[in-house]
């Protein structure tokens, strides 16, 4: 254990290998010691571990309705977190929401900010009308209110999770761009790029290996900023019927069927809204503490 | 046939709308293996002229010829493997992001050359730093260390011409003369023709056989190095320009 130790942390590494594992090692030590950081991970770790084990940790079938039980308040033995409209115990559909509450996320989280950074870096690295041309698309995107836009591409898709992520994606990337752009622009005119590019690199290989990374941390920041309001986003075009479609467990669908009781069954919209409100907390942590970790100069703070 | 031969080269930007004229017909021709100095004050036009040559600033008049070819435009792969630039400050020319041994492999992998472990050793060794280094972050390095490493990389291709644009005045004195000395080391060691640019006559003094006075983009006089050390001047700028630095000439060993 401590030659492995020592062999990770070793100042003069060997070879190119024990230098990326040394690298990953000291991340890993960095965002060990950011508090925050660690809190985020453990609740997107609680997230991904629930929804691994839903059908073995969920007390109750999420699906299976019974109107004698139903509108049960939290604490009922059996019921920890009370019952909804049909009966059905709201923990169990908590659990099982995860699943697609996470499927959602990482479908948008790997689409929008790669599609925001490719049209980010290449606009603001080639300039000229590339630029003018792919900036006033943005612009367009940016332009139609977001929901709007999601409906109206779902309406022509059909109403579904992948659709519904599909048409989230589509109108989530343009911020994306737009941060990718002016982080390329401070970086396009430095000497560092003009070396490479004396070195006779290709445009795709400066644009992915020299500029990306320079763009990565402020659009990290802002995908984990964003992930809350996607899963709204997606509730919101589940409770218009044009996403994830009922009886699903999805938790943005659980707190608009439980909007007609908010006053006397308040447990019903509260609890997936809790539910929401740690996940997003949880990577908005992760996301500022990533951002520490990524940037090597702050191995020295 | 000279290595290197500008003939009437004139710059031009345009900024706001008006046109501005960085370098105005200027000539110069560079010997292979010579070290070649271009002194003026700042803004008179002399990083320009290397910017010109590597294709990074619009050339409005004149031709470039390396070893009596044009330039193509764009630069392509062969330039690179034949002319390399040192740029003015250490702490922008490096990503980063990038480790030591990323910036050093990185020409490798472009043009293809293997062996890139031994090589990357190789060219710090070469520079004076120790192998140890490979996988540090330039913000891990001090100016001077993080110079070597940008000349370093300037080498990994072995080319002919190393372009240097004020390589030391972003460093202290002492640390100065180090990077000096092993840029002259390197000349010798490997036939290397350098074209330097600087406002510091005793820098100048130090590497350059020739050099070339250049006041508001256009050249002024060239001189020899015995001419700069005799003081012999024709003009009243490279005068002035002279005794501005004069002292600290006389004081250099």
């Amino acid at each position: 254990m401590t030659t492995l130790r020592a062999w990770l942390s070793d100042p003069n590494p060997a070879s190119r290998r024990q230098a990326r594992l040394g690298q990953l090692w000291l991340a890993a030590l960095r965002i060990r010691r950011n508090r925050l950081a660690m809190a985020g991970l453990v609740i997107v770790g609680l997230l991904l571990v629930v929804a691994l084990l839903a059908p073995w940790i969920a007390p109750h079938d999420p699906f299976v309705q019974n109107l004698g039980n139903r509108l049960k308040p939290p604490g009922t033995p059996g019921y920890l977190l009370g019952t909804d409209d049909f009966g059905r115990d709201i923990l169990s559909r908590i659990i099982h929401g995860a699943r697609i509450t996470l499927y959602i996320i990482a479908l948008v989280a790997v689409t929008a900010p790669v599609l925001g950074l490719l049209v980010g870096t290449v606009s603001g690295y080639f300039g000229g009308w590339i630029d003018a041309v792919l900036m006033r698309l943005t612009d367009i995107f940016l332009a139609f209110p977001r929901l709007i836009l999601a409906l109206a591409l779902v309406a022509v898709l059909g109403p579904g999770i992948e659709n519904a992520v599909l048409a989230i994606a589509l109108t989530a990337w343009p911020p994306y761009a737009r941060i990718a752009r002016a982080e390329t622009l401070t970086v396009r005119n430095s000497d560092y790029i003009a070396a490479i590019r004396l070195q006779g690199a290709s445009a795709p290989r400066i644009i992915a290996g020299h500029v990306v990374p320079m763009c990565l941390p402020s659009v990290i920041i802002r995908v984990t900023l964003d992930m809350a309001g996607v899963i709204l986003i997606a509730a919101g075009l589940g409770f218009l019927g044009l996403g994830v479609q009922p009886p699903l467990p999805e938790w943005g669908l659980m707190i608009s069927s439980g909007r007609k009781f908010l006053f006397e069954q308040w447990w019903v919209a509260t609890m997936p809204g809790l539910a929401i409100f740690i996940v997003s907390l949880g990577f908005n942590l992760l996301g500022d503490g990533l951002r520490d970790v990524l940037d090597p100069r702050s191995a020295s703070r | 046939m000279s290595l290197i031969e500008i003939d009437n080269l004139s710059v031009t930007f345009r900024a706001q709308g008006r046109l501005v004229h960085a370098v105005e017909g200027v000539s110069l021709k560079v010997e292979e293996c010579e070290s070649y100095g271009l002194v003026g004050e700042s803004g008179s036009g002399k990083s320009t002229i290397l910017r010109a040559i590597c294709g990074l600033a619009p050339v409005t008049g004149g031709t470039i010829r390396i070893a009596g070819q044009p330039l193509p435009s764009p630069r392509g792969p062969g330039f690179a493997a034949q002319v390399q630039m040192v740029f003015q400050d250490p702490y922008a020319s490096l990503h980063p992001r990038h480790t030591i041994d990323r910036t050093l492999s990185e020409p490798l992998a472009i043009h293809g050359l293997r062996d890139s472990d031994a090589r990357v050793v190789q060219a710090l060794v070469d520079v004076g730093l120790p192998p140890g280094f490979r996988f540090r972050y330039p913000h891990q390095l001090s100016g001077g260390q993080r110079q070597r490493v940008a000349i370093a990389r300037a080498l990994m291709l072995q080319p002919k011409i190393l372009l240097l644009d004020e390589p030391t005045s972003a460093l202290d004195a002492s640390v100065q003369a180090e990077v000096l000395n092993l840029l002259n080391r390197l000349r010798a060691e490997r036939g290397l023709t350098f074209l330097m640019v600087s406002h510091d006559l005793s820098v100048i003094d130090h590497m350059c056989d020739r050099i070339l006075v250049m006041q508001h983009g256009k050249a002024v006089e060239e001189l020899a190095r015995a001419d700069l050390a005799a003081a012999r001047m024709t003009t009243s700028y490279a005068r002035s320009l002279f005794e501005a630095s004069a002292d600290r000439m006389l004081a250099a060993p």
